[in-house]
């Protein structure tokens, strides 16, 4: 154990080993609680429903005509439920990955890994590939189930380039996620950021309208965030969305967004880190 | 790699704000330097600062000002290395993962240290087996007693074969049988055996006096004295101490009046009340304390021994090594 | 009562001590109406529908779904805070103190409903507050007095839910996602966002659920929908007596259950 860390490829390949150990540590630990693993698969139903029941109450039924005039799909579930499924990793973003150094501190083992010889992301990213798994999971069941509930009619022949723009929104999120997670060190109150941040990109994402509804600064806000390209990406490759930008565009900028949000965060990350260390803000909640 | 089991501390300050005005001077300038497969103790009572100096060396803290370099690696510019080569246990229970069983735990800390993966399986039996765990080793870590969280903790900490041992009051609220197992082992096997370099932290002064071949006295922050617990010992300048065991409330200041003492030391313990009076001629004044003892309390024993460590802390400090 | 006022008294100060929780907690039900509102622009392109108007007796959706945010908080305060009441004094550190004290648990409990219900009235006065300056809410005067009447109903009969949120935290320690789930649940039954009559089974099982009358009358006051005001608040009387003694009753069962058992301080 005397000598250096090794070179870069096997630096990388502890640190992998590190993230997956973290991921099958976080499967573990999530088991133990049964109950609560099974309601996580049930609860996408029961919070996806109101927005559908919204819409009857509206609609008097699921055909939107004026949805169709403005996005090309009439169907009111098939395109909430597009929206709502993908969005499910925002979830992974700002709960999962921001609330992992926090719940390693409840336990009280934040200190105990925070002294292994990995760069403290390290763990955000074990729980953003934790969280992944387990929110591609659910939505996988979702899916499947909402769609032969509504008889729902999936364009197959998108799936791949729909998964390429979910791939890059995720991208994009981990960097919002690792921002929060590097938030939670020096922040007593650090759900709050989470909270509002999440309502915000809920609200300017197009889940269940398109940009076309919002006002004119909400529409600008929504340029910048990944979750407005995933969206729109997937529903154009699975259910014939009309796009009013060209799809090289789309993964231009999802592309763009992406190295841009993961930089940041993990600049903020760093900042905060190297700040809980400073203060010695680590182990206080 | 000659420095390997070096750790070099010097100089370092970590002065903690509260508010805007006060602050708190955890580690006040403080130089020590410990050798390859030496087993050295900083006692002190809680609060002198230890356990931030081991934050410090172990990079979950960054100093305000010093260099420390641990195994040859400083710890601001390669806090990775600093981590390969060092293992942190600390006292108190939560340093694992309850839900987890123990092999589960000791698999997911050798990724985090890179213990090659053909050598994992190998390394938690072995572990185990050195810790009498063996067959505990599926049980979750929760339905474990406070030892066995403990002995695990050591499992933990040895699962990438450090050749630095951080050991932070490692016997805290353990029982008298757990607390010798982990006296012994850090002693015999960690120690003497596999020559480790080893920082203990303790406020018990018997653990620091049994153990450590060197020992520094923190207190606010800063190192009192420091040198092997004999010698520290001898640097007394009163060679005996009257002891007087009694029961009752007694309180240092009625002791203010007697002057041929060099130094008088009130501590509590299993609801006894223990005076130790440093003193060249105990059977001087011995009389006078009695009478002031016997004002407040009952006496159960009076007897002349040889000064503790306690004994030349408080000489030194004035403080006791329970305060905090 | 001097150890109710004490627990009010603490609550207070706790939650003074985060200025920005309660700047969140005033503003966050009219946040998440925002959504509601685009989605309604998408897909009637007016802010009016007939449809809505067969079901909920007012065509303006915008405002029903405002109300219904609002009154909600109720809600989210009865299971969320105090189901996470005793799950924070786990973390505290302080429930076996509080639990071992020479008083009945149950007035403890009281002692943080009056807190939430006192937070979340006023949490509601304000957002009203902003609605009427705002969105050109109206209420009269006349109003004022039936409009407490029947928030005081709701109050009464979400502490008995509450009771038993609280006890199901004692119960399972990972309470956190079963409150979740409970508030998902009572979201999809009640008519916080859309008419129940939408759906049979949500109209079926709404009946049992308190702010389904509450949210008709407060609805019926403001809005000026036709309601039956006798018949709204008997039944909310009577759900209050069921649920209060029998929130009651659970926390007190599965308190004896736990002290039994010794998993009280467990994580």
């Amino acid at each position: 154990m005397n000598e250096r860390g090794g070179g870069l490829s096997s630096r990388v390949f502890h640190y992998l080993r590190a993230i997956n150990a973290e991921n099958i540590k976080e499967w573990k630990i999530e088991l133990t609680y049964k109950p609560d693993f099974i309601r996580q698969f049930l609860e996408p139903f029961v919070y996806l429903f109101p927005y559908f029941l919204y819409g009857f109450a509206l609609l008097g039924g699921r055909y939107s005509e004026h949805l169709r005039s403005l996005t090309g799909i009439g169907d009111m579930v098939a395109y909430t439920f597009i929206g709502y499924l993908f969005i499910g990793f925002l979830n992974t973003a700002c709960w999962a990955m921001g609330f992992s150094l926090r719940k390693e501190q409840w336990f009280g083992t934040l200190e105990t890994i925070f002294v292994a010889p990995v760069p403290r992301w390290v763990y955000v990213a074990g729980m953003a590939l934790h969280s992944t798994c387990h929110q591609g999971l659910i939505m996988l069941i979702q899916a499947v189930a909402i769609t032969t509930f509504f008889a729902i009619v999936l364009q197959t022949s998108g799936i791949f380039l729909a998964l390429s723009a979910v791939l890059l929104m995720l991208l994009g999120l981990y960097g919002l996620g690792i921002v929060v997670a590097g938030l939670t060190i020096a922040l007593k109150q650090w759900w709050v950021v989470s909270e509002a941040l999440s309502t915000l990109i809920v609200v300017v994402t197009p889940i269940a309208y398109p940009l076309a509804v919002l006002p004119f600064v909400l529409r600008k806000v929504a340029m910048f965030l990944p979750t407005t390209y995933g969206i729109i990406g997937v529903r154009h490759f699975l259910l014939g969305e009309n796009l009013a930008v060209s799809l090289p565009t789309i993964f231009l900028r999802l592309s763009l967004i992406l190295v841009v949000w993961l930089s940041f965060g993990m600049l903020v990350f760093l900042m905060m880190d190297r700040y809980g260390r400073k203060r010695g803000s680590l182990s206080v909640y | 790699m000659n420095e390997s089991g070096h750790i070099v501390v010097q100089g370092i300050y970590k002065i903690f704000k509260k508010g805007r005005t006060d602050e708190v001077r955890a580690v006040d300038g403080v130089d020590f330097s410990i050798k390859k497969g030496e087993l050295f103790g900083l006692l002190g009572p809680n609060g002198a600062g230890k356990t931030t100096l081991i934050k410090c060396i172990s990079t979950l803290l960054i100093p305000d000002d010093g260099s420390v370099t641990v195994g040859g690696y400083d710890i601001y510019k390669e806090s990775l290395e600093v981590r390969r080569h060092i293992g942190v246990l600390t006292g108190g229970e939560r340093s694992l993962y309850w839900k987890l069983t123990p092999i589960e735990n000791l698999r997911y800390f050798a990724a985090l240290y890179g213990v090659p993966r053909k050598s994992v399986k190998n390394r938690i039996e072995f572990l185990l087996e050195l810790m009498g765990l063996t067959d505990k080793a599926t049980v979750r870590v929760e339905k474990l007693s406070s030892g066995m969280k403990q002995k695990l903790s050591l499992a933990r900490v040895l699962v990438h074969d450090p050749p630095i041992l951080l050991v932070d009051e490692p016997t805290l609220g353990l029982d008298p049988y757990f607390a010798r197992f982990i006296r012994d082992f850090v002693k015999n096997e960690l120690n003497r055996r596999l020559g480790k370099t080893i920082l203990l932290t303790t406020h018990y002064m018997d653990e620091a006096d049994e153990l450590c071949e060197r020992i520094a006295f923190m207190n606010r922050g800063k190192i009192e004295a420091m040198d092997t617990p004999v010698r520290l010992k001898q640097s007394m300048p009163q060679k005996q101490v009257l002891e007087i065991k009694c029961q009752g409330a007694l309180d240092k200041g009625i002791f203010d009046g007697v002057r041929e003492a060099a130094s008088i030391n009130v501590s509590h313990d299993d609801g006894l009340v223990y005076v130790r009076v440093n003193t060249d001629n105990p059977e001087v004044i011995l009389s006078n304390i009695i009478e002031l003892v016997r004002e407040k309390a009952k006496i159960v024993s009076v007897r002349v021994t040889v000064p503790t460590l306690e004994d030349v802390f408080v000489h030194l400090t004035g403080a006791s090594l329970k305060d905090g | 009562m001097w150890v109710i006022i004490e627990e009010v008294r603490k609550s207070f100060r706790i939650l003074l001590a985060y200025p920005v929780e309660v700047v969140f907690w005033i503003f966050s039900p009219l946040l998440w109406v925002i959504p509601l509102v685009f989605q309604g622009k998408a897909l009637i392109g007016a802010f009016n529908s007939t449809s809505f108007g067969s079901l909920a007796g007012t065509d303006e959706f915008i405002p029903y779904v405002l109300i219904g945010a609002i009154v909600s908080t109720y809600m989210f305060s009865a299971v969320w805070s105090m189901g996470n009441s005793f799950r924070d004094e786990t973390y505290y550190g302080t429930l076996e103190h509080i639990l071992s004290a020479p008083v009945r648990p149950g007035y403890i409990l009281i002692g943080k409903g009056l807190y939430n219900s006192i937070l979340s009235t006023s949490f509601v006065i304000v957002q009203l507050l902003i609605c009427v300056f705002i969105f050109g809410l109206n209420i009269t005067l006349a109003k004022i007095f039936p409009i407490f009447l029947f928030l005081l109903l709701l109050i009464v009969g979400l502490y008995g839910i509450g009771f038993m949120a609280a006890a199901l935290t004692l119960l399972i320690k990972e309470a956190h996602g079963m409150l979740h789930m409970f508030e998902y649940v009572l979201f999809l039954f009640s008519p916080i966002r859309y008419p129940v009559e939408v759906n049979p089974i949500t109209k079926a099982i709404s009946v049992f659920i308190p702010l389904t009358y509450a949210l008709i009358a407060l609805r019926g006051l403001l809005l000026n929908i036709e309601f039956n005001f006798w018949k709204n608040s008997i039944v909310l009387l009577a759900i209050d007596c069921t649920l209060l003694p029998l929130g009651l009753f659970v926390f007190r069962r599965i308190e004896k259950r736990t002290k039994t058992r010794g998993t009280l301080a467990d994580y």
